[in-house]
């Protein structure tokens, strides 16, 4: 109890003392020892009450009653607050809704809840111990952070009056706010703690007072306060139909209504506080305020996305996602909003140059994903959810220092300006690339985490859902993707710019990575020992969606990529040379050519933003549309059907069954393909050009000239443009090597792809940190494809899913029928995209193994020698695997269908030999176009199909 | 024969030629004369070729094209000229912008003089090439050794 006192109590006092303290050295002190009890006062909580499990504590009457006043004067006062500003700044929509707010609350105290007595006022379960975590180092984290931060920022803005204090009091004043969220049981509490939450983002966004700082602060403001007045609106409802107004209570009694009469009165509240959670987490229509958010300084915006405000928000829709699965509409209504937003703010996110936008749209599509994981509401979809919001919080919040911290020394927030940061912030931009690749790529845990979520929409048969998720991810990994290129580049080996970094902000970029890594590694740890207990206290069991041996290998990956990221990259010892400019270099350092006119021109490119398919202009106002739509369809809905709709069980729940989720099988696997795949690959390789030769005519080469030609680039001088390529090349060939290792065990497909995807990163940025145009166009050419194809992979698996019940390979063997039977729409889509993914005209982009290529060989441009010996062996490995997936459409129970296996992949191989010879290439926007018309058609026809036919028959 | 003779990637350059010589480079290429099958590649790119093919003359504004593509070649590497104009600038050798033949700018391994070179003339001279390839690979080898 004084735990959660102090832990509530502390940030309080910090904030009263920040607005005393005015010299530089007293607010340093007292925001660092604050933030340090923050933090060990939360570890402290979480190792007493992670044993207990779920605790209630009732308050005694004599601090009951004054805490209820204390509630009602806190809801007055913010909106006596915002109605001052309101009417200062003659906004009449906001001091509306104040008003709305003010009478609510009043007539609620004074009519509604007079004498009402709540059993308990503080719940304690392991998601608040999780969320206490998070706040409490996350959030203090980013505090010390800013105290570097907004010294370099008063620095920059001098001519502004100095407004620090406030600043800091209103950090430290939304940890408490937040830290009463968590805690209370209460719903006058929570509401009351939601509205300070609402109110300190209004002031912190609008802190620089600019016009465009008060005109985002007020959209924050009138949309928080509509999913404010929609809480207080299900409050009422609650109390004036005598539901209970203890959440866990209320909860318990929502979740037992299913099918009584009593469901329709929960219907309406539960609608509310899942709107109310909804516009706090920033959903569409409501996204533009949090990036509206991005004007305030960068601290602020950290602490919004990563540990407080709409944290509140997926908070309470995980707290909601129980009743979610016996209100099919509220649920409807959850999930296609947060898939649409999903897959709007992902598309989004590629159109933006502006690094802290493009932060703010992940921000969205990931609550977006989280809310569509509560909506959902079976255990699995709430495990995934979890770890979403953990992963998110440390990653996103690295993110947000680094770019902070890159943004006072480069002065400026644009991505591109960020070009070759790897080596004028060689520190800094390590840590971000590891928060990038945090959020978005396997083995790390968002994306681990999406695999749980991938798994568990499949399970219960989420048509829209799922395709919504396939291209939304597909989307994430060209946004990421490029950005990590611009970082990566090395060209003039220019000086570090980053000794002026203060010691404040890298001690918390430092934190926020650790925690990353550690959370990534500890990842099976944090399951059992926090997340299945809360799942079990709530759902009475639940199993971790992903086995045990898959998170350790996928940690142990993890651990991998980040000692080699700050181990040995940039390292190795190389002859360096100069790139290829096609023509006369002036001076290689620069990228300077000589000129048609014979004067020195840069080579510059510059990333690809796609506006005119996903721009602000086009997506914006459809997702908005269609999103705000959803909303009013499931409010109306709620509002008029009540109780007449039946809960719904879910129609469709599979219990996933893992055969073959073992490490030492994968071990054993990838020793396997260590032979399989390039003797197989280098045959299959010479097998392709003597065919593509005999059907030009010609005799061709040796069967076996691809071995020839990697012994010959082994035997080549070593030189390289710089002495990170051959690691990144190194590392993408064991990735492949692991995927495959992980196929021929038997273990999960999805993983299979994920490392596949991991493999073509690396790949990626070996092109960019050449900094080479030719590379650069590749490997931005490569990216657009890796987005191309990844929906219909996935479709893959999840066709694998449906059809045959499981993700693992080995669980072909057990099914009676082969794949092709139920997914053979999917088989089609997957041979379309598979000429994408073995590069074959007309689709070999990026580069390709013929003369014609017009890009001088794109990705592969600067790679010479035994880097492109790696390279060769990649693809070989490379192509074994996809023609081990096309095989694994035929595999049954019977021994003998591994023949006929074998022969569909031989004679699938053919086929792509044959369209290679026979298509010319196209541009990549047909690329993209006819991959996601197949994939969409294909995938939703098959998969939908599929859901019927379970449920139906 | 090592692995590097039996997998020579080339590089071919057109320097002012009258494009006589390229189009029988290209024809090398095609089923008559199929050089395939000795492994040979057209790659267009210098850092991965190990023949540098080039036609034509060298002149002052293409002189430092052909010493870029040169020096971007990784060891080991062979420099064959193709036609009478890539040996010594044949009928081109008095005008006022030629240089003269490609051994003006960098040096040359292999001259094949024909106007325009025949492609088994090409092949010939590719091969002859291979020999000193063979021979600089094991240079190279030898000083990779000692350098350890």
């Amino acid at each position: 109890m004084e735990l959660i006192v102090s832990l509530v109590g502390v940030p309080c006092l910090a904030a009263l003392l920040m607005l005393i303290a005015r010299a530089d050295r007293a607010r340093d002190a007292i925001t660092v020892i604050s933030a340090v009890c923050i933090g060990v006062l939360s570890i402290a909580f979480a190792a007493v009450y992670l044993k207990e499990g779920a605790t209630y504590i009732a308050l005694p009457d004599s601090c009951a009653n004054p805490l209820g006043l204390a509630c009602f004067f806190v809801e007055i006062a913010i909106g006596a607050c915002i109605l001052a500003y309101a009417i200062r700044y003659k906004r009449m929509l906001a001091a509306s809704l104040a008003i709305v707010q003010i009478v609510i609350a009043i007539w609620l105290e004074t009519s509604l809840l007079d004498g009402h007595a709540f059993s308990t006022q503080i719940r304690i379960d392991e998601l608040t111990v999780i969320m206490v975590l998070i706040i409490g180092i996350v959030g203090s984290g980013i505090c010390v952070y800013a105290l570097g931060y907004m010294k370099d920022f008063q620095r920059y803005h001098a001519d502004c009056k100095d407004r620090r204090p406030v600043f800091f009091a209103l950090m430290f004043v939304f940890l408490g706010a937040m830290f009463t969220i968590v805690f209370s049981d209460n719903m006058l509490l929570i509401y009351a703690a939601w509205e300070v939450t609402t109110l300190c983002s209004f002031l912190l966004i609008g802190f620089t007072k600019t016009g465009e700082a008060i005109d985002n602060a007020f959209r924050q403001i009138v949309m928080n306060m509509l999913g404010g007045i929609a809480f207080q609106a299900a409050i009422v409802l609650a109390a004036v139909n005598g539901l209970p107004l203890v959440f866990s209570e209320f909860l318990m009694a929502g979740a037992l209504s299913a099918d009584t009469a009593a469901a329709g009165l929960f219907a309406v509240p539960i609608v509310l506080l899942a709107f109310a959670g909804m516009t706090k987490a920033a959903q569409m229509p409501f996204h533009t305020w949090l990036l509206g958010a991005m004007v305030a300084p960068t601290p602020t915006s950290a602490l919004l996305h990563s540990s407080t405000m709409v944290k509140a928000g997926v908070f309470l829709l995980i707290k909601l996602s129980p009743l979610f699965l016996v209100f099919p509409i509220a649920s409807g209504m959850v999930v296609l909003v947060g898939g649409l937003t999903f897959l709007f703010s992902s598309f989004l996110a590629i159109s933006q140059s502006n690094a802290k936008r493009v932060l703010a749209y992940s921000t969205i599509a990931n609550l977006g994903l989280i809310t569509a994981c509560a909506g959902v509401g079976t255990p699995e979809a709430i495990w995934a959810a979890i770890f979403l919001v953990i992963f998110h919080a440390v990653a996103k919040s690295l993110l947000f220092l680094c770019v902070g911290t890159a943004e006072h020394r480069i002065g400026s927030r644009d991505i591109e300006d960020m070009d070759e940061l790897f080596e004028r912030m060689p520190r800094l931009a390590r840590f971000m690339m590891l928060g990038i690749m945090v959020m978005f790529i396997a083995p790390f845990g968002m994306l681990v985490s999406k695999w749980a979520a991938l798994s568990s929409f499949a399970a219960t048969g989420h048509v829209v859902l799922l395709v919504l998720l396939a291209f939304g991810s597909a989307a994430t990994f060209m946004f990421w993707g490029k950005w990590l290129g611009k970082l990566a580049g090395i060209a003039a080996h220019r000086p570090s710019e980053e000794v002026k970094v203060s010691r404040a902000e890298w001690t918390a970029i430092a934190l926020m990575a650790a925690l990353a890594v550690a959370c990534c590694i500890g990842m099976p740890f944090i399951s059992s020992s926090s997340v299945e207990p809360y799942l079990a206290g709530v759902y009475g069991a639940a199993a971790p969606v992903i086995g045990f041996d898959n998170m350790a290998i996928m940690g142990i990956v993890s651990a991998f990529i980040v000692a080699v990221i700050f181990g040995t990259l940039g390292k190795a010892k190389k002859n360096i040379v100069p790139v290829y400019m096609a023509g006369i270099t002036v001076d290689s350092s620069k990228r300077t050519f000589k000129g048609s006119f014979g004067q020195a021109r840069e080579a510059t490119s510059r990333n690809w933003y796609l506006e005119g398919i996903f721009g602000e202009k086009r997506l914006d106002k459809p997702a908005t549309a269609i999103t705000a739509a959803v909303l009013v369809v499931g409010i109306v809905a709620s509002v008029f059907t009540g109780a007449s709709v039946d809960a719904a069980s879910l129609s469709l729940y599979i219990q996933a069954v893992s055969l073959h989720e073992s490490a030492f099988a994968t071990l054993a696997g990838i020793v396997a393909f260590l032979v399989i795949g390039p003797v197989l690959g280098c045959l299959l390789a010479g097998v392709d050009r003597i065919v593509s030769a005999r059907m030009q005519g010609r005799v061709g080469p040796p069967l076996l000239q691809p071995y020839y030609d990697v012994r010959k680039l082994i035997a080549k001088d070593d030189a390289s443009v710089n002495t990170v390529e051959g690691t990144y090349v190194t590392m993408a060939l064991v990735f492949t090597l692991i995927a495959g290792g992980v196929f021929f065990g038997g273990g999960n497909f999805l993983m299979c792809v994920f490392l596949v995807t991991l493999s073509a990163l690396f790949f990626v940025l070996a092109a960019y940190s050449s900094r080479s145009t030719y590379a650069e166009i590749g490997a931005d050419r490569e990216i657009l494809q890796v987005m191309s194809y990844e929906p219909m992979i996935l479709f893959v698996a999840i066709g694998m899913m449906l059809a045959v019940g499981t993700f693992d390979v080995a669980g072909l063997f057990q099914s009676e029928l082969p794949m092709i039977v139920a997914a053979w729409p999917i088989f089609i889509g997957l041979l379309f995209v598979l000429t994408i993914k073995l590069r074959k005209s007309p689709f070999d982009l990026s580069y390709s193994h013929h003369a014609h290529q017009e890009l001088v060989k794109g990705v592969t441009t600067e790679m010479s020698g035994r880097t492109l010996a790696k390279v060769e062996v990649m693809h070989w490995c490379e192509n074994v695997l996809f023609m081990a997936w096309i095989a694994m459409f035929f595999i049954c129970s019977e021994p003998v269908s591994v023949v006929l296996g074998a022969i569909a992949a031989v004679l699938v191989y053919l086929f792509e030999i044959w369209i290679d010879n026979n298509f010319a290439r196209v541009k990549w926007q047909a690329c993209l176009k006819w991959a996601w018309i197949v994939s969409l058609v294909a995938g939703f026809v098959n998969i939908l199909g599929l859901v019927l036919y379970i449920v139906f028959m | 024969m090592s692995s590097v003779s039996k997998s020579p990637w080339v590089i071919h350059y057109d320097g002012s030629s009258c494009n006589g010589c390229d189009i029988e480079v290209l024809a090398a290429l095609t089923p008559l004369y199929d050089v395939e099958r000795f492994g040979i590649i057209n790659t267009g790119n210098p850092k991965h070729a190990d023949i540098f093919l080039v036609t034509g003359s060298v002149n002052e504004q293409n002189i430092d094209v052909v010493k870029e593509i040169y020096d971007q070649m990784l060891e080991p590497k062979v420099v064959v000229a193709c036609g009478i104009c890539a040996c010594s600038a044949g009928i081109f050798h008095d005008c006022y912008n030629i240089i003269g033949g490609v051994d003006e700018a960098i040096p040359v391994d292999v001259y094949v003089p024909g106007c325009a070179v025949r492609p088994e003339a090409i092949i010939d001279g590719v091969v002859q090439g291979l020999a000193i390839l063979e021979e600089k690979s094991k240079k190279l080898a030898a000083s990779r050794k000692k350098g350890r």
